[in-house]
């Protein structure tokens, strides 16, 4: 209230300061540049690439005998739906692939196992709890480190409407709209249970999920689509057992 | 004449004060440099060494802090990098840069401390 009554009293531009000539006003914006110049000079960044250590999950000598013991296969019942799942044999590809990567990228010794093994129950969790049948597996076999779990490959749709926003090129509102995206792909869940071959004991349980889309019309085979999901899994299976490097970007200042 | 007079005492000015600038952030601004130009060839211990010179000069430069956790994340030495991220936040809490790196690191570190069940790298 106060101030607006002093507006009234006061001529407009009277509080102003007289405009700097044209010449000092160049000479003050070349500075204000500089300023700027040599400030943004002396913030620049720059982005490093590093290579991070992964410790393995477990604490192994590294040269142990390890026996791949088969996985609970969870999909089962969508194979009877879905019959491009009938053409992949899960535990087959699975059993190859872990048993290459260990050969390949760790000094692991892998022993097999008895090829007409069967799991005692089809429950992962009262097979992470199944000592006696562990222990029983570990002395048959000599192995050290015993390997199980569950697998779980699907082909899974995801396509639905998604609420997105919207600016109107007419009048520039904000408004909401309803699309329809198209989304589906191949989902790869691992859940990994490992056990002490001598106390049968399960010295770790982990889980690993991928999901590779497949893109919107493209029909793309399923066991390329098993592989690209193992593949982008094995970074952290193998780092189950062996220490593994994940590349991470940092911001350097370099001034 | 009285508007030249006063374009030549702000030039002088900003001069003295970019001049001055320099001279007092020289030496920090050396190092910082340097260590950035040898932490991109790989060489982060000596990296390390010429930030923490740096952070001697100059306690509360928040970028040579920054720069010091990250040579000593390259380096293993989580816990202290953790150490350094923090107080590069706290002297730069709106730096965008820093803020990423911390948040990145942060998730690094939870996921290789619950790995390795203790803050490795540390003493």
């Amino acid at each position: 209230m106060a101030l607006n009554r002093l507006e009234t009293f006061i001529e407009p531009g009277a509080l102003r300061s007289p405009a700097p000539p044209a010449r000092l006003r160049g000479g003050i914006a070349g500075l204000t540049a500089i300023a700027l110049l040599s400030a943004a000079a002396c913030s620049s960044v720059s982005q490093v690439r590093l290579k991070l250590p992964l410790k393995p999950r477990l604490p192994l000598r590294g040269n142990e005998k390890i026996v791949l013991a088969p996985f609970l296969i969870v999909t089962e019942a969508d194979k009877a739906r879905d019959k491009r799942l009938q053409n992949v044999d899960l535990q087959g590809e699975f059993h190859r692939f872990l048993k290459r990567q260990i050969e390949k990228k760790t000094k692991l010794e892998v022993v097999e196992a008895p090829a007409d093994l069967k799991l005692p129950t089809q429950s992962l969790a009262e097979l992470g709890r199944a000592t006696e049948f562990w222990r029983a597996l570990g002395a048959s076999t000599g192995g050290e480190i015993l390997v199980s779990g569950s697998l779980e490959f699907r082909v899974e749709d995801r396509s639905g409407y998604k609420t997105e926003e919207y600016v109107s090129p007419i009048n520039g509102q904000t408004y909401y709209r309803q699309v329809y995206v198209e989304q589906s792909g191949f989902l790869f869940d691992i859940v990994f249970l490992v056990f002490d071959g001598r106390s049968g004991e399960r010295l770790l349980q982990d889980e690993f999920k991928d999901f590779r889309q497949t893109g919107a019309s493209s029909r793309a085979d399923e066991l390329q689509g098993l592989f690209e999901n193992l593949f982008s899994l094995e970074n952290q299976i193998l780092n189950l057992f062996v220490a593994r490097e994940r590349e991470a970007d940092r911001y350097l200042f370099t001034s | 004449m009285r508007h030249r007079q006063t374009v030549a005492v702000v030039v002088a000015a900003v001069s003295l004060s970019m001049a001055s600038h320099c001279a007092s952030s020289g030496g920090p601004a050396t190092q910082i440099s340097f260590g950035s130009d040898v932490a991109r060839q790989g060489l982060w211990r000596e990296a390390a060494f010429r930030f923490e010179r740096a952070i001697a000069a100059e306690p509360k430069n928040a970028r040579a802090h920054n720069n010091l956790a990250v040579a000593l994340e390259a380096t293993g030495d989580f816990a202290r990098a953790l150490d350094e991220y923090k107080k590069a936040l706290e002297l730069a809490p709106s730096d965008n840069y820093i803020r990423r790196n911390y948040a990145r690191f942060a998730e690094f570190y939870t996921s290789y401390t619950r790995t390795t069940g203790k803050a490795a790298g540390g003493p």
